[in-house]
C-alpha cells in the first residue's frame, strides 16, 4: 500500500508506510465515542437463532435518536423491534436499500436513565432474533466532541507531474532544431553560404 | 535549390525550438486541479438560510457528487496523532473518508468528508472538487437506506499555514456538510499548500 501525504511531495518514507500499516489496521474498528456497535451475544435462546443488531450511535443522551440495522432477517427482511428496556416500548424494523438490510429507529426517553439497555429485533419469519447494546450516558458524548484541526493532507502532486507524452514530444523537437542548426552551421563553415 | 533547402531547414529548426521549449515548459502545469474563485467564498455575514428538517443520525456509506462525476464509497476516519483530521490510503483513487466521531450527515451540525486530489499515479476522487459552485448538489447514502442531499453554499481555498479551523470544524445549529481535499498552490518542496473546502447545507432526503 502507498499511502502519501500532501506536505512532502511524494517522498514516500518507511515511516509512513508504518504508518499506514497502523491505520490500516485500525480502520475498521469501529465502536468508541459513537461509533457503530455490533454486539455479538453469543448465548443464543433456546429455539431462537441469535444475530447481530448495530445499533447507531451506540452511546446516547435521553431524548436522542438512535438507528439499528441487521441482517438477520434477509433480504427484504420485516422485524419488530424492542426497546422497552431503554423505555422507547416497540418500533418497526423495515427492509431498506442497503445492502438488504432491515432498519429501525428510536428516540430514548428524556426519563431514560444512564445505562446499558439490550435493544432487540424479532424478525416477522424463521424465527431468528437480532440483539445489540444501547448505552445512554447523562452526558452529552455526541455533541460534545473532538474537533479535527489544521489542514488535511489529501494530495501529493501526482497529477502535477511531467506528462510523459509532452515531455518526450519536446525533447524531440528540441532535437530536431538541434540537428537542424548544426548542419545550417557546417555549411556556413564551409563557405556554402546560406 | 540549395538556397531554398537552406530557407527551409532554417525554417524548420527555429518552428522545432520554439515548440520543444513551450512544451518542456508546460508539460509540469498541464494537469493542476481546478481552484474556487473568489465568487464561490462564503459571505462575510453568513445569513443563515433554512435547511431542511435535519435526519435522525445514520452513518454514511457513499458520496456523490453528479456534477463533477464523483461516486465514491466512505470509510470511516479519525484523527492523526497530531490532531488534524487522518485520511482514507491513498493508493485507492475513488475512496473518500468521513470524521466518525463527529457528526453524521444529514444530522444536525457539522460533518466531515475528506478525500484525495491525487495520488503518485495522477488525479483521485477529489480532483475536481474546486470545480463546484454554489447551487450544486451532494449526496450522501447513509447506513438507513435514505439519500442525504445537501446544496453547496461557497466552496474556499485555505492555506494550511493560516487555517480558519472554528469555520470548517466548529459546530453548527442545522445539518451541514463539509468536503475536503487538498489545494491552494503546489511546490515541489513543500506540496500542496492548502485545502479546498466546500461548505453545503442539508435541502432534502430520500430513499435510496
Amino acid at each position: 500500500m502507498r499511502r502519501t501525504v500532501c506536505p512532502t511531495a511524494g517522498a514516500v518514507t518507511g515511516a509512513a508506510l508504518a504508518v499506514a500499516a497502523a491505520v490500516g489496521l485500525a480502520a475498521p474498528a469501529h465502536g468508541a465515542d459513537g461509533g457503530p456497535a455490533a454486539v455479538r451475544l453469543p448465548r443464543a435462546e433456546a429455539g431462537a437463532v441469535t444475530g447481530t443488531l448495530d445499533v447507531y450511535p451506540s452511546s446516547v443522551v435521553p431524548g436522542g435518536q438512535v438507528s439499528v440495522n441487521t441482517k438477520a432477517c434477509g433480504e427484504k427482511g420485516v422485524a419488530a423491534g424492542d426497546a422497552s428496556a431503554v423505555g422507547a416500548g416497540q418500533f418497526p424494523l423495515a427492509p431498506s436499500a442497503h445492502e438488504g438490510e432491515a432498519i429501525g429507529q428510536f428516540r430514548v426517553p428524556e426519563s431514560a436513565q444512564p445505562g446499558t439497555y439490550e435493544i432487540v429485533a424479532q424478525c416477522a419469519e424463521g424465527g431468528r432474533r437480532a440483539k445489540g447494546d444501547l448505552v445512554v450516558t447523562l452526558t452529552a458524548a455526541q455533541h460534545d466532541r473532538v474537533q479535527p484541526h489544521g489542514s488535511v493532507k489529501t494530495g501529493v502532486g501526482g497529477a502535477l507531474g511531467t506528462d510523459p507524452v509532452r515531455t518526450a514530444a519536446g525533447v524531440a523537437a528540441l532535437a530536431v532544431a538541434a540537428a537542424g542548426g548544426t548542419w545550417l552551421l557546417h555549411r556556413r563553415a564551409r563557405g556554402d553560404g546560406i | 535549390m540549395r538556397k531554398v533547402n537552406n530557407v527551409a531547414i532554417a525554417a524548420v529548426s527555429t518552428v522545432a525550438l520554439g515548440a520543444g521549449a513551450w512544451l518542456l515548459h508546460g508539460a509540469g502545469v498541464t494537469h493542476a486541479p481546478p481552484q474556487p474563485t473568489a465568487a464561490e467564498g462564503l459571505p462575510d455575514a453568513s445569513g443563515h438560510q433554512l435547511s431542511a428538517p435535519a435526519l435522525p443520525p445514520s452513518p454514511p456509506t457513499r458520496i456523490r457528487i453528479p456534477v463533477i462525476r464523483v461516486d465514491a464509497p466512505l470509510m470511516g476516519l479519525g484523527l492523526t496523532p497530531s490532531g488534524s483530521l487522518d485520511v482514507p490510503p491513498a493508493a485507492d483513487k475513488n475512496l473518500a473518508g468521513w470524521y466518525e466521531r463527529g457528526t453524521t450527515p444529514g444530522e444536525t451540525g457539522t460533518a466531515i468528508i475528506a478525500g484525495h486530489v491525487d495520488n503518485t499515479e495522477g488525479p483521485a476522487v477529489f480532483y475536481h472538487l474546486g470545480a463546484l459552485k454554489k447551487g450544486h448538489t451532494i449526496e450522501v447514502d447513509r447506513r438507513d437506506g435514505s439519500v442525504a442531499v445537501f446544496t453547496v453554499d461557497a466552496v474556499e481555498v485555505y492555506q494550511a499555514k493560516n487555517f480558519p479551523d472554528q469555520k470548517v470544524y466548529g459546530a453548527a445549529s442545522r445539518p451541514e456538510l463539509r468536503v475536503i481535499t487538498c489545494g491552494g498552490g503546489y511546490s515541489k518542496a513543500t506540496g500542496y499548500q492548502g485545502n479546498v473546502v466546500v461548505f453545503a447545507h442539508l435541502t432534502g432526503h430520500r430513499p435510496l
